[in-house]
């Protein structure tokens, strides 16, 4: 009787001091400790002991569980984050972190699906959760809007640039900001409108007919520019802008020595 | 010649050469080629005058002179044209653009050339390392003074300014003269050698920005006479054509002469002993002959045009796309800088290879990205690159007068913009687009409501940026059987902006002329005031006396002083800002010219 007692007590310490023995390692090697370095470190530890205190640990949050091309590794995990996190159960926090992997380009939801493994209804429910925790945002974007990573070669930005006008045409719409069902011809018109304001540019490619959106084999894509060159030195002047410029002559009633405008502009 | 270049030339000609030189000069510009006598008929100007005030036009290329036109022994008519005369607007942007590639040296070599018109390199190299020597003394000097090294020294400055001051003599802080009483050994160091500035002059040369002045043909000559000079083997066989024979006709044209020229610049006035002694030794120096005589030096303006132009492209590539095209644009306008003529439509082709090869250094891009960068420059809708051939990796060009036209496109729709409002661009733009349309089209496309669309149009009709085009139905061009197409030219639209950018230019400078006339007493007063302090400041006056001559001017004259300096800043860099406008402009419709 004794000695199971005895054994079950030492096995509780064992887990305390377990605990505390990996925690110090992962904090000497800051990249992440593997199964042998602990292995090594305590060489009595059976390995179901070790899993089971490695588990507690990731479950409590206080261990970060990465995989390398040899293995497994655990890394200390920053308070900071564990704090966040406090209060959110499993699956959000493994969604989250899938969220945090993709970076600044963000994460179609269907490919956090893809990642976490959970269902659907799943995964909206924690979507919503997170969102009302102010931890993560969701950004509609259209293709046009994507992210343009500078290192990208020229020519995939340039691509990456475009939006195709059946893209526009379902943006539009699921925004929901017309109150009357807009087609893609009145999409265009409008896109058009936008060149004519030179804020956009269009080009014509050849697409194969079915695809989404395309017309008699061809597709426009529209893309946003900038102006060529500034506001041009003329108008800069008060002359250039002058609704009576055609009355003014020197000695007239309307003279470039008495122009109300020009003493407007030069003391401004 | 329009009414509005004249007027903007005779502006000019008054403010850089004065009234007698701006009354030959528009006489001449509104009556074509006059000879000697008609001009002082018809001006009432004294004949040695007008014979200076030709003189001055000839130095600066603004007069040509040939023989008459009622055959040889006729008198020889004066022409001017306006072209050369608007360059002066131009030239704090020629200095500014020397003074940025190739610093001081070339600034004032430029500023030279540009005030004398014609001049030898060796008298430009001379004044130049004078002037940069004077300014290396004047920086010794206001160091010396401030520190207040030597008592000495201030005492006979301030007796030396008092004395000049007593003649009320406009005081400027004549640190030449403060020279002589600095010892000579102090100042040794501080001389500009002949050989750099020299060397900054070849320099110019080499890159073409200066020429020589083509030799001058004797007027009245016989058909089969030479002319004149040497070094013009093989020139064209007649001397008398109406044209003057351009600098670019003479195979010399960039070819720096042999001269002699060792020293070093000379500062102002006498360590030496003696005026008489002086002076022999000056008049020596004089005409000490360099190797050079004969040839003189003007600045190309053309060279110039051709840098501002690139500037422009590359600036607007930088804007519609990104850094790197500009800079493999830039590469490309740089490599063909010499191979290319004014003229031409493109630039010659340039293969990718050579285009790696010549980009800067600092550029680490791998050659795939480049032809990526190239690529997407081809099929920019704006057409500032082509594809000429597939040898090398591919031949590309820069469309030299397709750019100049998208540019003037864009002042165009950028002038329509601001003073119309953004809808009668849009309209504007279309237009453009779209050549000729209807005025129901013009709503539809435009998405514009019909009564305000009609509404801009016929502003726009009215202020002839717009023009209408009718096409009969039936032969009676009955208004209900006529299409109305509206339409815009963009070459007569580009013309008529262009006077208005004159027109612009003149009023400016008038308002200029104006304010100045209007403040004239306070100027006047407050430049003596500034010469009072100066001296006081210079002999050591006690802090009440300075505050006493400060206290002349008053507070409400202060301030109008200060808002008459910052109006006249406004009104010149205006001026800068028109005449950039004027540039793209006018090398658009050049460039339609060329071509056509």
């Amino acid at each position: 009787m004794s000695e199971v007692k005895l054994k079950r007590e030492t096995n509780v310490l064992d887990v305390v001091e377990v605990e505390n023995r990996i925690k110090e390692l992962c904090q000497q090697l800051p990249h992440g400790i593997t199964d042998q370095v602990i292995q090594n470190d305590m060489p009595h530890l059976e390995p179901q002991q070790r899993a089971m205190v490695i588990n507690k640990l990731l479950s409590l949050g206080q261990l970060d569980l990465l995989r390398n091309s040899s293995g497994l590794l655990y890394r200390m995990k920053d308070t900071q984050g564990a704090g966040k996190m406090k209060g959110s159960d499993n699956q959000e926090k493994l969604v989250y972190q899938v969220i945090e992997d993709a970076g600044n380009k963000g994460i179609w939801s269907r490919d956090i699906r893809f990642k976490s493994n959970l269902p659907l209804t799943e995964v909206n429910k924690i979507l919503k959760n997170l969102e009302s925790k102010k931890l993560i945002k969701a950004v509609k974007s259209v293709a046009a809007e994507a992210a343009i990573d500078s290192k990208q070669s020229p020519m995939v930005q340039r691509n990456s640039s475009f939006a195709t006008s059946h893209e526009v045409w379902k943006y539009i719409c699921e925004l929901g900001i017309s109150k009357v069902d807009l087609s893609m011809d009145d999409i265009e018109t409008i896109l058009n409108t936008l060149i004519y304001d030179g804020k956009v540019e269009m080009s014509v490619i050849a697409a194969k007919e079915g695809t989404a959106g395309s017309v008699d084999g061809q597709m426009k894509l529209y893309r946003g520019v900038n102006a060529v060159i500034q506001p041009t030195g003329l108008v800069r002047t008060p002359c250039g802008l002058c609704p009576v410029f055609e009355d003014c002559h020197d000695g007239g009633e309307i003279s470039p020595s008495h122009c109300v405008y020009m003493a407007e502009w030069l003391d401004f | 010649m329009t009414a509005q270049e004249v007027r903007l030339c005779g502006l000019l000609l008054r403010e850089h050469f004065g009234e007698v030189v701006e009354k030959v000069g528009t006489h001449l510009l509104r009556g074509g080629a006059q000879n000697l006598r008609i001009i002082i008929h018809e001006t009432g100007v004294p004949l040695d005058l007008v014979k200076k005030s030709l003189c001055v036009l000839v130095q600066h290329g603004a007069c040509v002179f040939s023989s008459g036109r009622k055959g040889a022994g006729s008198p020889t008519e004066y022409r001017t044209s306006c072209d050369r005369i608007l360059r002066i607007l131009r030239y704090p942007r020629y200095i500014y653009t020397t003074k940025t590639l190739y610093g001081d040296t070339g600034e004032l070599i430029i500023e030279e050339l540009l005030q004398r018109g014609h001049m030898t390199m060796s008298s430009t190299v001379k004044t130049v390392a004078d002037r940069l020597t004077q300014n290396m003394e004047g920086q010794y000097l206001s160091v010396c003074i401030n520190q207040g090294l030597s008592k000495l020294f201030s005492l006979f400055l301030k007796v030396f300014l008092v004395l000049r001051f007593l003649f009320f003599v406009e005081i400027e802080y004549d640190k030449e003269t403060a020279a002589v009483l600095i010892p000579p050994f102090l100042l040794e160091g501080l001389c500009m050698d002949y050989g750099e500035v020299s060397n900054a002059f070849s320099k110019l040369v080499e890159t073409h920005f200066l020429q020589r002045c083509p030799p001058m043909v004797a007027a009245g000559a016989a058909a089969s006479a030479a002319p004149a000079t040497p070094a013009t083997p093989g020139t064209p066989a007649a001397p008398v054509s109406t044209a003057p024979p351009s600098p670019e006709s003479f195979p010399d044209c960039y070819k720096v002469p042999h001269m002699t020229l060792v020293g070093r610049g000379k500062r102002q006035l006498c360590s030496e002993d003696g005026e008489d002694q002086r002076n022999a030794k000056r008049a020596k120096m004089d005409s000490q002959a360099h190797g050079d005589e004969g040839i003189c030096w003007q600045v190309n303006f053309e060279r110039f045009h051709l840098h501002f132009r690139d500037q422009a492209i590359i600036s607007a590539v930088a804007n519609k796309l990104d850094q790197t095209s500009s800079e493999i644009v830039r590469t490309m306008l740089r490599m063909s800088e010499v191979t290319t003529s004014p003229t031409a439509t493109c630039t010659k082709p340039l293969s990718a290879n050579e285009i790696f090869r010549s980009l800067p250094p600092s550029y680490n891009i791998a050659r795939p990205i480049v032809d990526q960068y190239l690529t997407l420059l081809v099929d920019d809708p704006m057409e500032f690159v082509g594809k000429a051939g597939e040898s090398g990796g591919g031949m590309y060009v820069v469309n030299l007068h397709r750019a100049l036209a998208n540019l003037a496109r864009a002042t165009l729709e950028s002038v329509v913009q601001e003073r119309f409002g953004s809808r009668s661009a849009r309209i504007f733009r279309l237009l453009l687009r779209k050549r000729h349309l209807e005025q129901k089209q013009v709503e539809d496309f435009a998405m514009i409501p019909a009564k305000e669309a009609k509404d801009m149009l016929y502003t726009l009709l009215a202020q002839n940026l717009v023009q209408l085009q009718e096409i009969p139905k039936t032969p009676d061009f009955a208004p209900s059987r006529t299409f109305y197409l509206y339409t815009v030219n963009q070459l007569p639209t580009a013309r008529m902006l262009l006077q208005n950018c004159y027109k612009t230019v003149a009023n400016l400078i008038e308002r200029r002329l104006f304010e100045s006339r209007e403040n004239k007493r306070l100027l006047e007063k407050s430049q003596r005031i500034e010469a009072i302090l100066a001296s006081l400041q210079a002999s050591g006056a006690e802090p009440e006396q300075l505050t006493e001559v400060e206290e002349m001017i008053t507070a409400t004259e202060k301030q109008q002083l200060e808002a008459l300096r910052l109006h006249i800043n406004k009104l010149d860099s205006a001026e800068n800002q028109v005449d950039e406008s004027i540039f793209l402009l006018e090398s658009y419709i050049n460039s339609t010219a060329s071509t056509s």
